[in-house]
């Protein structure tokens, strides 16, 4: 459609689209499960609590948390993805573009970067909290691409909108949670 | 525990479409921006070096998305009370929010849904943070609330 009328813009291949359709299901980062390095604790909920100035209760004190519906104190609900964090090497974080370990190998997005469509931009992020969690539990996240846009003209540039989905289980596999989070790889516009 | 206000939850049953939320107004000093980055363990240097973020053609450091997802949850449960349980939150991502800017948050109830099954009802809210370049964050969210009758039980055990 809009992408037909861009004269920079080479049309969509087949052998192009069938790259694309092939990630689709296809695990983001190593493929294991990544493992919270520590269970869910009172520490750094408080350390989470304390930089977003969040006094709600239920998250530190344990009288009110226990008076409550919840029983006990809870995790806040979307400090879910806080727990699976990779725990940085901070040496050359900065030459690895910011990526908290060395890679394990490609992306499964550099099919993207070796057609041109090299930028990359957040653009959703979407929550489903299940439950919350309580204090010792253990989560894990699996994350698979979704879905992959046609490709779109945007303001940006051309490219497609990459949706990933992670979910988050507990230790008896059951789900906690889910995050979709959207990007943008684009070609950036000509100047 | 001096104050009462943070103690209390909106019941479903007091809250209409149309509500709007108390704005939130979050002065995004760097120290915000590192706190929040480092609270989170999000390590990426556009989040604290504002060198590297310069060098990535950034004129300042900003905020980072973890950080996005909890202010809305206070913007929330600051609204809604501690016993409130959200259920989702879908935001756009827009204009970046640099350190030494400000972010004002607004939101109102777009929609209210009784459970029959259990005692609460769900609100669904409209949300937007801005600041000087525009819509940072613009989203929904849906919360779980109890239900008067629940919440005057609830309230009073042990």
């Amino acid at each position: 459609m809009v992408a037909a009328d861009d004269a920079d813009a080479p049309a969509e291949t087949t052998a192009f689209r069938e790259q694309l359709d092939a990630l689709v299901g296809k695990p983001v980062g190593s493929g294991r499960a990544s493992v919270a390095p520590d269970p869910v604790n009172q520490p750094m909920i408080r350390h989470w609590a304390a930089a977003f100035e969040d006094a709600n209760p239920v998250y530190t004190d344990p009288t009110f948390a226990a008076a409550s519906h919840f029983g006990a104190i809870v995790a806040p609900p979307l400090m879910l993805q806080t727990w699976t964090m990779a725990t940085p090497m901070i040496t050359g974080i900065g030459e690895r573009g910011g990526a908290p370990v060395p890679s394990e190998g490609p992306s499964p997005l550099a099919v993207f970067d070796h057609a041109g469509f090299a930028g990359t931009l957040a653009s959703n992020s979407e929550f489903e909290i299940e439950r919350y969690l309580c204090l010792g539990e253990t989560v894990r996240a699996s994350t698979v691409i979704e879905s992959i846009s046609d490709r779109k003209q945007t303001r940006i540039g051309l490219g497609y909108f990459v949706t990933w989905i992670t979910t988050y289980v507990d230790e008896a596999g059951e789900v906690v949670g889910r995050q979709r989070f959207r990007i943008l790889k684009f070609k950036p516009a000509q100047a | 525990m001096t104050s009462a206000s943070p103690f209390d939850t909106l019941r479903w049953d007091d809250v209409r479409v149309g509500d709007e939320l108390p704005t939130l107004v979050i002065d995004v000093t760097a120290t915000v921006v590192v706190a929040g980055a480092i609270a989170t363990r999000d390590f990426m240097p556009v989040h604290h070096d504002r060198a590297y973020a310069n060098s990535q053609g950034a004129p300042e450091i900003f905020m980072n998305i973890l950080s996005d997802n909890a202010y809305c949850s206070r913007f929330l449960t600051d609204w809604a009370g501690p016993e409130a349980m959200i259920t989702k939150l879908s935001i756009r991502l827009g204009v970046p929010s640099f350190a030494g800017s400000t972010l004002t948050y607004t939101g109102r109830v777009t929609g209210t849904m009784r459970h029959a099954a259990d005692a609460n009802g769900t609100v669904e809210v409209e949300l937007r943070a801005t600041n000087n370049l525009g819509d940072h964050v613009t989203g929904i969210a849906i919360l779980r609330l109890p239900c008067a009758e629940e919440a005057s039980t609830g309230r009073t055990s042990s």
